[in-house]
């Protein structure tokens, strides 16, 4: 029966895509409330009950707050007296995902592993339909969760710099600090990060992928100390999102004991921007010395030359 | 020789009424965290125009600095000239502190700022550029204060101040000035110049809210 239920879900989801899969999640949430209450094993919902949840849903097809005719019913008072434990859907997403990082290595970057996580935390497996994006989801939860980690690290080493019981460090270690504990996070996963990255590549997920990656860099340079509002806000952080991106991919090739050659060339390629930056001030200030000097020799020119004179 | 006198005028007038924004603008601590997504992209792309602004204004003093440096009106243009730099820093900081992209345009804006700067002086005789220049941006504060008395005055204190310190400046600048625009309009062509000016100011007003 979970076989036909398998198929069932294809089915319809090939015909009809966000509708049902709302009427899934109603019923995968319900079936919570329920499944939490009795301790017997709760038969599966049948084809019928499905597409019923499915036909009622599409029926309204007016937003997220339409209101499901019959089969939910039955279901409201068991919800109804679990107020207090009731979650929002997105913390309820965010669970499952945090639990599916478990089965990444066992069943990769993919639908199979959100199941897997929803077994365990006593759902169906039918509640992956409440993931529009699959293994997309599964990524960039991954990514937010680990770009907050690092948000929260670097708040709190500029607490400690602040209240004094830290040295500020300099801004070039301190950007291979932070790259190198972003990174960090990825070691679990480092055998099948390629296939979380070609899954960021996809076109509908290059949008959210390249926000989590400016918010992250944007951070990591505000912790830095740049309040730069010119075209150094923009140039600073191409370079890091530069940095980022080739220390990624050589990492994931990397064999070395504790990944040793991805640091040397993250410190590498830091030491190069550092110096360009530093070149580009020194031509600057050579070019105005440099116009300062002809500007002077004018002058002196026409002085000489008795030009500058007044008649 | 009565129009070099009402140009002296003037700029006493806007020399007094600049002290007094720049008070203001000094005055300005901080503003409230945002509260989520749609208040920040809204705060962000505010503060995005005024700093733009603010930096523009310093580069057209800085191109009327590069004229008229070594005249009579040189160094009453430092002065008004060393305010801005104070807002701009003001800005800066308050760009900083709340993480607000600045606009991607800004080197461009360098140097179209300079070379209106240095433009102005030479139509500046008859005050129209600056009337004009002034009426659109008064009317971008207008509506900035709009928006943010319909989301909730009490939250943008401080900067509702500002803003409208900055507006009351340039409405009491605009009814001396005009007097001196009627000199304006016998220039030929002055109305053509006045809604060229207009177009432009609202087409940058546009894009420096999205870039």
């Amino acid at each position: 029966s979970f076989a036909l239920l398998h198929v069932a879900v294809q089915g319809t989801v090939s015909l009809q895509c966000s509708n049902v899969r709302r009427g899934f999640h109603r019923a995968a949430l319900l079936r919570l409330a329920s499944d939490s209450k009795s301790d017997t094993s709760v038969p599966p919902p049948s084809y019928h009950e499905v597409h019923t949840a499915g036909e009622s849903s599409s029926s309204s097809a007016q937003g997220e707050s339409s209101e499901d005719a019959q089969p939910n019913t039955s279901f409201q008072d068991q919800s109804g007296e679990h107020g207090e434990d009731y979650e929002t859907e997105e913390q309820l997403q965010a669970r499952i995902l945090t639990a599916a990082l478990e089965f990444v290595p066992q069943h990769g970057w993919t639908v199979e592993a959100i199941a897997a996580a929803a077994e365990t935390l006593g759902l169906s497996s039918a509640s992956t339909g409440m993931f529009n994006n699959g293994a997309g989801d599964l990524v960039l939860h991954f990514v937010a969760q680990c770009n907050a980690q690092l948000a929260e690290t670097l708040a709190e080493q500029n607490n400690q710099v602040q209240l004094g019981q830290a040295e500020a460090k300099k801004t070039a270690e301190f950007l291979k600090d932070a790259v190198e504990t972003r990174l960090r996070m990825l070691i679990p996963y480092i055998d099948t990060w390629p296939q979380a990255m070609s899954i960021l590549l996809l076109p509908h997920n290059i949008p959210d992928s390249l926000k989590h990656l400016s918010t992250m860099v944007d951070d990591i340079w505000y912790y830095a100390g740049d309040r730069s509002t010119d075209v150094n806000w923009y140039t600073r952080r191409a370079a890091l999102t530069g940095i980022y991106n080739t220390t990624e991919l050589v990492m994931v090739q990397d064999s070395s004991p504790d990944f040793e050659e991805t640091w040397a060339f993250l410190d590498n390629r830091i030491k190069d921007v550092v110096n360009m930056a530093n070149t580009a001030k020194q031509v600057q200030a050579t070019g105005e010395a440099v116009v300062q000097g002809l500007m002077g020799a004018a002058i002196t020119l026409k002085n000489l030359t008795g030009m500058n004179q007044r008649r | 020789m009565q129009r070099a006198a009402k140009c002296a005028l003037r700029l006493d007038l806007s020399r007094a009424f600049c002290l007094e924004v720049n008070v203001n603008v000094c005055m300005l601590k901080s503003l409230p965290p945002p509260r989520d997504e749609e208040e920040k992209a809204m705060l962000d792309s505010m503060l995005r125009v005024d700093h733009a602004g603010e930096y523009g204004a310093n580069r057209i003093y800085a191109g009327q600095m590069a004229v008229l440096g070594r005249t009579r009106t040189g160094p009453l243009i430092q002065y008004m000239w060393d305010q801005e730099k104070m807002h701009l820093e003001k800005f800066n900081e308050i760009l900083g502190e709340h993480r607000v992209r600045p606009t991607l345009l800004l080197p461009l804006w360098n140097i179209a700022g300079f070379a209106l700067g240095m433009i102005l002086t030479r139509i500046e005789g008859t005050m129209s550029c600056t009337v004009a220049v002034e009426e659109s941006i008064s009317e971008h504060y207008n509506s900035q204060i709009q928006t943010l008395m319909e989301a909730e005055p009490e939250r943008y204190t401080e900067l509702l101040q500002v803003m409208l310190l900055k507006n009351f400046v340039m409405m009491k600048k605009k009814n001396r000035d005009t007097g001196l625009e009627h000199d304006a309009e016998s220039v030929p062509g002055y109305l053509l110049l006045k809604t060229v000016i207009q177009v432009d100011c609202k087409a940058a007003i546009y894009i420096l809210q999205r870039i």
